[in-house]
């Protein structure tokens, strides 16, 4: 066994074409990673520099206040998820969804669906990550690698002599194949691994995305196997498999996509907005108690300070701020609940398409998956809450205002 | 001529007898019916529902009652972008940058609610579109259908047949690419069909008839290179190998690395960092919220000035709708200059992307077409462009009412009891200020002009490739 595979390697080395598409799977992962690695550190150093002028805006805007109200009406707070130790392999959502926000202690609802993302244009034609270069890419480069190792040899007239002389055509077949493969899988997998040392992902997660490259690898020799033994010329194999991948990479994706959304309505975004919105405005020419009275049902511990005297008060304002939140919060639920659904639908489905599958896993390891988006976004909720819950005791008392207090103020921390 | 026809008639013939082409073939014509249904479908749907909500967002606007002048600043207004007649065929970017946007005073908000943030991701390409179908897979089934034409008569013996019967390579040549050109037409139907579709919503003749023309020479690109690598290359699973790899390269890998590349070489700050640097600066403007404040001194001085008065209070006019018209302008011209260097580095990054078309005819038909439908990145900018104008003219016809119809110590004193917040109303009358907004995409002639330059490269490409056709097809020799 051994003998035979240094001797596919020894032909390997003198096939030109192999070693091309060889040569071009070693410099496209090359390409994918160094862009990965770039991105991702331009991400962090982005979050680093807002963190530096987030907290410099904050303090200035901080200063010279009498009223814990104003104080929070002025007062900003960046939350971002930053790419994890693997996001240099898959960039996934974070294309798309935006990851860095700045919000304060007004309705939240009109502040998080804000979308701070790059360049229509990237997020339309996609980025070339590793995920991408191992999902779609590469089993194409496998397929041109195996598809003639058949048809080559009839086309030289060789096929029938070697048969005979190999014995088994198993052992003739495979370990050429296998080297291809092999070769293939290591040329992909070695500027992966540099990238993932140099970045620190962890072992455990280099593991799982090496053994999905290879996994990958091994259906796509599985599906060119099966074809390549069909005794035609080797250009229909070559088509009937660029149809085969057509299918698997582009179409079956394309068609649960559409089929998973329409299944899934998600609620009109402007609605939540809208609904938000007008009930934020409506409070100003409502009596106050109609403000006050959904309020304290979520807050009763603030029951006693909410009766509101005059026409203004900070407290009654920011109450119909979460009013406005808490009558939208139905119609979020909802959207919130069909992004779940259509990605769990999704995960499923993509069962059905390799490239989807790895593409998908990929996200998951780098955590650039929908679901992690998602997580971001439940940490900016729950920041908000800390927020509210920070500031409703001094204000709702209405405790004397001391700036010294706002050192406690609840600090942002990303989602691990 | 008859000729010509004669050997078009005959790769027909061969075609009609293959498995495989016309497998193909079939596939990619139902793909494209039912693409193209889902997409009109989606797209007239999404149309109607966006001039719908514009109106419906306009009344809403006109019926609010009687109120204090800058509480409508903050009630504000939605503006949205229906998508062009054309987003039948080319949605473009809209997906990705949401079509509907929050007016409000002393701010600007961005667009929001993409489809994409809500997607069911399934990785890739998912998003299967009419022109994706045409710049991806047309190309592929005119590698399938071509990539052995020439090069068959090589490998059978007729070439030296006909060579010997006195025909030369170049009439060969044109024969082929009389029946490439046949597909070529007969593909282009659906596109036309849709474009006639749009051409009756009232898009206009000449963005039709430039997109049509447009995909028509894209895809004669695409023949010529077949058609090349079949009188250059000796054997058929190499031509077909090599024309995957050039489809691969241009189709999916160029595009994706350009992306890469302008992202990597013009670095466009996003909307918060640049607000963090701008809101260093906003603070020396002052807030337009307190008069108070002492960036408006000088402001003060110069209108009471002017008035010829002593004290705000005798003003003829509410100083503090003067300040609060003031400092949104200001801010206006700073939060705009801002908007406008992020817009034009954005633009520099597609710009830099459109010269990959160099590279790859997929990238130059792909931005040619997004220009002639309207669904550009340019496109968004001018609508992020006009829903401000809209959104500073309402907010200061506001402020003015504010200025003109509420008297000062009406509204120093709003906060009083329940009396004084009601005096200090106006009238809803005032709420008529607000310009009606319908979104339209831009004339053809300037769409025309932003695709030029691509359309230019792909021009470039389609000579290109037919003088390398013609080249070979002068030196095939047997």
């Amino acid at each position: 066994m051994l003998a035979s595979l240094a001797r596919e390697l020894r032909f390997l080395g003198k096939d030109r074409g192999a070693v091309g598409w060889l040569a071009l799977a070693l410099a496209l992962s090359i390409i994918a990673v160094s862009f990965g690695v770039v991105e991702v550190r331009e991400q962090r150093a982005t979050i680093a520099s807002l963190l530096k002028e987030d907290a410099a805006d904050r303090a200035s805007a901080l200063e010279g206040h009498a009223e814990w109200g104003s104080a929070a009406y002025y007062a900003f707070h960046l939350t971002y998820a930053p790419p994890s130790e693997f996001a240099f392999a898959a960039m996934g959502q974070r294309d798309s969804v935006p990851w860095k926000h700045r919000v304060r202690m007004l309705a939240l609802e009109g502040q998080i669906h804000e979308a701070d993302t790059r360049n229509a244009d990237f997020g339309m034609v996609g980025r070339f990550d590793y995920a991408f270069l191992v999902a779609s890419i590469a089993p194409l480069l496998l397929i041109l690698l195996l598809y003639d190792l058949r048809a080559s040899e009839r086309t030289a007239n060789r096929h029938e002599l070697l048969v005979a002389t190999a014995g088994a055509p198993r052992r003739l077949w495979f370990p050429r194949a296998l080297v291809r493969v092999a070769t293939l899988a290591l040329l992909l997998l070695a500027p992966l691994w540099v990238a993932a040392i140099i970045e620190g992902a962890s072992f455990g997660v280099l593991t799982q995305a090496s053994g999905l490259v290879v996994a990958a690898l091994l259906v796509w020799w599985a599906i060119t196997e099966l074809i390549s033994r069909i005794k035609a010329p080797s250009s229909i194999l070559l088509t009937a498999l660029i149809g085969i991948w057509l299918a698997l990479a582009i179409v079956v994706p394309a068609l649960s996509k559409s089929s998973i959304e329409l299944a899934n309505p998600v609620p009109d975004g402007g609605e939540i907005l809208l609904l938000q919105r007008e009930t934020v405005n409506d409070a100003w020419d409502l009596p106050k108690e109609a403000t006050m009275e959904p309020f304290v049902a979520q807050h009763p511990e603030l029951a006693e300070y909410s009766r509101i005297e005059g026409a203004w008060a900070w407290k009654w304002y920011y109450a119909f701020q979460q009013v406005g939140d808490q009558t939208a919060a139905p119609l979020v639920a909802q959207y919130r609940a069909a992004r779940i659904a259509r990605d769990d639908q999704a995960g499923l489905v993509a069962l059905l398409s390799p490239a989807s599958f790895v593409e998908r896993a990929f996200e998951r390891l780098a955590r650039t998956d929908a679901l992690s988006l998602i997580t971001y976004e439940d940490s900016v909720r729950n920041f908000h809450g800390d927020l509210r819950a920070f500031y409703y005791p001094l204000m709702f008392p209405e405790a004397p205002y001391d700036e010294a207090l706002l050192n406690d103020l609840p600090a942002y921390v990303p989602p691990s | 001529m008859s000729r010509t026809i004669r050997i078009a008639h005959e790769e027909w013939r061969l075609w009609s007898r293959s498995k495989v082409v016309i497998a193909a073939a079939l596939i990619v014509a139902v793909l494209l019916a039912g693409t193209s249904f889902l997409t009109i479908q989606r797209i007239s749907a999404e149309q109607a529902q966006r001039a719908d909500q514009q109106i419906a967002a306009e009344k809403t606007f006109f019926t609010q009652p009687d109120r204090h002048p800058h509480r409508m600043v903050h009630y504000g207004h939605y503006a949205f972008r229906p998508p062009p007649p054309l987003a039948m065929f080319e949605p473009g970017v809209d997906a990705v940058t949401g079509q509907s946007i929050f007016l409000e005073g002393h701010r600007q908000n961005t667009a929001m609610f993409a489809d994409t943030k809500a997607a069911a991701d399934m990785g890739g390409f998912a998003a299967l579109t009419p022109a994706s179908l045409y710049q991806l897979l047309l190309p592929l089934l005119l590698i399938v259908l071509g990539h052995a034409m020439f090069l068959r008569e090589r490998e059978s013996g007729t070439l030296a047949v006909m060579l010997a019967q006195g025909q030369t390579g170049v009439k060969l040549a044109l024969g082929k690419a009389t029946a490439l050109l046949s597909v070529i037409i007969i593909f282009m139907l659906p596109l036309v069909l849709v474009a006639a579709y749009a051409l009756s919503l009232g898009e206009s003749a000449l963005a039709v008839i430039t997109l049509v023309g447009g995909y028509f020479i894209y895809l004669c690109v695409w023949g010529a290179i077949v058609l090349a690598a079949s009188i250059l290359l000796r054997q058929r699973a190499v031509s077909l190998g090599v024309l995957i790899f050039v489809w691969l390269f241009a189709a999916l890998l160029v595009p994706r690395l350009a992306i890469n590349f302008s992202g990597a070489v013009i670095d466009a700050p996003g909307k918060i960092e640049s607000d963090l640097i701008m809101l260093a600066e906003q603070r020396e403007l002052g807030d337009g919220h307190n008069a108070a404040d002492p960036a408006f001194q000088q402001l003060q001085a110069e209108v009471l000035e002017q008035y010829g008065v002593e004290t705000i209070e005798d003003l003829p006019i509410n100083w503090r709708g003067v300040v609060a018209s003031y400092s949104e302008a200001e801010l206006t011209d700073l939060l705009n200059s801002y908007a406008e260097q992020r817009m034009e580095l954005e633009a520099r990054q597609s710009r830099l992307f459109g010269l990959f078309g160099l590279a790859s005819p997929t990238i130059a038909i792909s931005t040619s077409s997004r220009a002639l439908a309207g669904t550009d990145l340019a496109t968004h900018h001018r609508f992020l462009r006009e829903s401000e104008a809209l959104r500073f003219d309402f907010v200061q016809a506001l402020n003015q009412a504010h200025a003109e119809q509420l008297g000062y110590t009406a509204d120093i004193n709003r906060n009083v009891d329940a009396a004084s917040s009601q005096r200090a109303r106006i009238n809803a009358a005032s709420w008529q200020v607000l310009d009606e907004f319908r979104f339209a995409p831009d004339p053809a002639s300037v769409r025309l002009d932003r695709a030029v330059l691509t359309l230019g490269i792909l021009f470039a490409w389609l000579l290109l490739m037919v003088g390398i056709v013609l080249v070979s097809a002068r030196q095939v020799r047997l």
